[in-house]
């Protein structure tokens, strides 16, 4: 008897339990989105990475965008009318504002009713990365790029307040939906800059209003409008109901139409009602809440991607069966082992250099760390960027030991003799060691000796500034979708402390890049971008690792999700069909 | 001597508390650490950028003026913001302080409770089948890491059988209830093992006392004995070991909270250990050495409610 009470009282502790849970409404227009950070609050001024950008642009907007299905990146109007006029010597932009867009409404305005967006307020909004009072962390895109910018910032670098009304050549309203941007030398990449987060427009009664805690108060023109962020994990967004008249794209790739991307061609957006983001910074239940239907898409976990990616890159069937769909494209980046040539070790010492880059084997280190996703890095340039060159083999890019020895010896280090113990310095987290140790492991292979040295991320770029590595293993993303990003980096004006953190000079490759940089888009200028690529390859700055793949899970309600490598204000494209979302959550 | 006079001089003995902690923190982070501005002005910070940053950071002030502004900040509690969020500190404190208790004071009260009650019963049987189970139970949970609880029960418990929330929080009661129980049953589990292991010790060495075997002789029920006289007598070791572990309820818990996405201190602390933001940091090692010297002043009180035979000096 007394047996029958405890599983009766068990059972009904289980019926407690589920008690314990919050039904889920599946027919309300929400998307539900995840993400791994916490971010540094709504001022774009400070969207410096990935999250704050994602955040901020979900009620902000900037100049211009990204297309949202073309391949490669095209750059559209946003806030803008059309594409810029350009002046015949390539530095005055002009740009005509669209008309009718309304800031959201505020506290910060009379009344409490947004006001119609100006040219002013770029005007205002730019400024605002040039403040040095505020230390903006995208300053380093307007940093000695528009006219007159740079000596309005330094008049005010030691003064007690800036005046924000003074008026700056480069930058002008020139009426109300006017705005001339003139550069002071040509820079054909600025233009990426007007559709990055740091440029999106802010109302300066917002930020005078809210003063300090302006970073809680976005007040923009996007399509959502921030309900909730109260330090706890989850921001809500509602729909903004003043969203002026915007489309979902009528084009894309050849692929997207088969993809099912382009069935909301040209209809009204956005599609959902509210905007769920819940900061989760474990893997463990990102990928649970996946699972469980409260997410609508996430990355894999390293640790799970054996189980769910299949060989033929498609999803496990498990996950396929509960309405689960897989979703992967190549990222804008690069990964890179690189030498410090400030060292004279490995400055002027091709033979060395190439013989470490044959000793490492990239595609068994692709396999440990990268499940076999990655491509190879023949250069620096990724593939989907004008200036990639395709089929290209780096010929000191293959696993070749006999080869290696054969070059260190020549080098005058037979066996490594001769060679001072390396040092290679990385981050302290734990695959980064191991991407260490398995790097020293294959030097050790052709005699070199490397010792790997954990550091914080602030110390690595301590070290680096101060040019006191030997080696680091490190990865650069792209700011913008231009060969000039990547290239830059082996630029030799730009040396430590600058991007170039590996203090590579070589006086032919600044030239073609000096030349290339300021040229527009054109076939001459890819013809000199795949020279220069050609050039990173022979001369083996770096050890190239691989350009990375993006995998994400997603749920198949969520309509009209594509990956992009620049994912601002990309949920107003998404749409959640409820119907399904009713019938698959009763699998999940 | 006067409770009020001693109660004076244990306030004062804050001061040169803080002035300590103060100084490690000093030692970590202004000299150990190095230089925190190219980590927050990023990837594409200049020279000229990072000379301005330093200055309005204070770092370009000389060492004993920048040690002074720690201090200060310990002692008017205004740490200014976090670099990470760009949050005014003091706020993400009071607002963290609540869904952090939420969690470990619940779990605390019921594990003491629970613990308390186990070794007694444990004590009662002490050397037979019970009392060799509950150690074996109790060594074998400690053998396990908290990460390990936390991705079994989180895995199990809310996603395999869907009897609580995975992980995200709600202010306001009951609203927060399905998303608390689970980390409270997981902070219960991981301290029992360790709380009934001292708990059991601190009895044991009660119960072999002479007023046990006097109290036998008057022929007292084993019952009576460890609730009334022997519970009583282990009061002041258990009494000192609760209050200790109070100031780290409001810290939170760490990982607990970190894999539940609770908006607590201990979540708080461990983003600002992993984004080396220093300020956070900063904050938290004031806090809780504060409170640490705060409930150990209350401890020594105590005892003299639980003891008469103590007196305060």
């Amino acid at each position: 008897m007394k047996k029958w009470l405890s599983v009766v009282c068990l059972f009904a502790l289980m019926g407690g339990f589920t008690a314990c849970t919050k039904k889920k409404n599946t027919s309300e227009k929400v998307l539900n989105l995840v993400t791994p950070a916490k971010f540094s609050g709504y001022d774009p001024a400070f969207a410096a990475d990935l999250y704050a950008g994602n955040e901020t642009t979900r009620v902000y907007e900037g100049l211009l965008e990204y297309h949202y299905l073309k391949r490669p990146y095209v750059l559209q109007p946003n806030l803008a009318e059309a594409m810029p006029s350009v002046s015949a010597d390539g530095l005055t932009y002009t740009f005509k504002i669209l008309k009718g867009v309304m800031f959201h409404d505020s506290p910060a305005f009379p009344g409490g009713t947004g006001r119609e967006l100006v040219a002013k307020d770029f005007v205002y909004s730019f400024k605002r990365l040039a403040d040095p009072k505020l230390q903006s962390t995208g300053w380093w895109l307007f940093d000695g790029k528009i006219k007159g910018l740079n000596e309005w910032r330094k008049k005010y670098e030691n003064a007690a307040a800036v005046n924000y009304d003074d008026e700056i050549d480069g930058l002008k309203a020139v009426d109300a939906n006017t705005l001339e941007i003139t550069l002071s030398k040509p820079f054909p990449q600025f233009l990426y800059s007007l559709a990055m987060p740091f440029t999106v427009v802010v109302a300066r009664e917002a930020v005078e209003h809210f003063g300090k805690e302006f970073l809680n108060h976005p007040v923009g023109t996007a399509a959502f409008m921030l309900k909730e962020y109260d330090q706890s994990n989850t921001i809500t967004y509602l729909r903004n109901p003043k969203f002026r008249e915007k489309f979902y794209p009528s084009e894309g790739e050849e692929s997207d139409k088969a993809n099912g991307l382009l069935e909301n061609a040209g209809k009204k957006i956005p599609f959902v009602d509210k905007v769920v983001v819940q900061i989760m910074v474990e893997d463990q239940p990102r990928w649970l809440n996946l699972q469980k239907g409260s997410v609508d898409y996430a990355a894999i976990p390293k640790d799970n991607f054996s189980s769910v990616v299949q060989a033929d890159k498609t999803i496990s069937k498990d996950l396929a069966d509960k309405g689960m769909s897989l979703v992967w494209a190549p990222q804008l980046d690069v990964t890179y082992i690189a030498f410090n040539h400030d060292n004279k070790l490995f400055k002027d010492n091709l033979k060395l250099r190439r013989a470490m880059s044959l000793a490492y084997d990239e595609v068994k280190g692709n396999e440990l760390f990268y499940n076999g996703t990655g491509l190879s890095a023949q250069s620096v340039v990724p593939p989907g960027i004008a200036g990639f060159v395709k089929d290209f083999k780096n010929p000191w890019r293959q696993y070749n030991l006999e080869e290696a020895k054969k070059l260190l010896a020549e080098a005058g280090y037979p066996g490594g003799k001769g060679l001072p113990k390396m040092t290679y310095d990385t981050t302290s987290n734990t695959v980064s060691r191991q991407m260490g140790e398995f790097f020293a492991k294959g030097m050790e292979a052709i005699g070199i000796k490397v010792e790997v040295v954990s550091n914080t991320w602030p110390e690595l770029v301590k070290k680096t500034n101060n040019k006191s590595t030997m080696l680091f293993g490190i990865a650069w993303g792209a700011d913008y979708p231009d060969a000039e990003n990547f290239l830059q980096l082996l630029y030799c004006p730009n040396k430590a402390p600058g991007s170039n953190s590996s203090n590579y000079c070589n006086a032919e490759f600044d030239k073609i890049f000096a030349k290339a940089s300021v040229m527009q888009d054109s076939p001459e200028r890819t013809a000199l971008y795949e020279q220069a690529y050609k050039m990173a390859a022979d001369q083996v700055p770096w050890i190239f690792g691989l350009h990375r793949t993006s995998f994400v899970v997603k749920h198949n309600w969520l309509k009209n999700f594509k990956l992009t490598e620049f994912t601002h204000g990309l949920e107003k494209y998404l749409d959640v069909d409820t119907n399904i979302k009713t019938e698959n959550s009763k699998k999940l | 001597m006067n409770i009020y006079v001693y109660l004076l001089r244990r306030t004062l003995y804050i001061i040169p508390v803080i002035l300590g902690v103060t100084f490690l923190i000093f030692i970590l982070f202004n000299i150990v650490a190095g230089d925190p501005t190219p980590l927050l002005l990023g990837r594409h910070a200049t020279v000229e950028q990072i000379a301005e940053l330093h200055h309005q950071l204070g770092l370009d002030k000389p060492l004993y003026a920048q040690y002074f502004d720690i201090v200060k900040s310990a002692f008017t509690f205004d740490f200014g913001r976090s670099w990470a969020t760009k949050q005014e500190i003091s706020q993400m404190i009071i607002k963290g302080a609540g869904p952090s208790l939420s969690i470990t004071l619940p779990a605390f009260f019921i594990a003491t409770i629970m613990s308390v009650i186990i070794s007694l019963v444990a004590s009662y049987y002490r050397g037979g089948k019970i009392d060799i189970v509950v150690r074996f139970c109790c060594i074998a949970g400690q053998s396990i890491s908290s990460m390990a609880y936390i991705l079994f029960f989180q895995k199990i418990l809310a996603f395999k059988f869907g009897w609580f929330e995975i992980s995200g929080y709600e202010f306001g009661f009951p609203e927060m209830i399905p998303f608390i129980l689970l980390p409270i049953i997981i902070d219960i589990v991981l301290s029992v093992g360790p709380d009934v292991r001292f708990y059991r010790t601190v009895i044991l060495d009660e119960i072999y006392q002479d007023y046990v075997r006097t109290a036998r002789a008057k022929g007292l029920s084993e019952l009576v004995i460890l609730f009334k006289h022997v519970l009583k007598n282990a009061m002041i070791p258990i009494i000192t070991y609760v209050i200790i572990q109070l100031p780290f309820l409001i810290l939170g818990a760490l990982l607990l909270e970190s894999f539940f996405s609770i908006p607590g201190l201990g979540g708080i602390t461990l983003n600002a250990l992993n984004s080396s933001d220093f300020p956070v940091i900063k904050a938290m090692a004031v806090l809780s050495a504060v409170a640490y010297i705060i409930f150990s002043l209350l401890t020594d009180i105590l005892y003299t409610v639980v003891d008469p035979r103590v007196r305060l000096k």
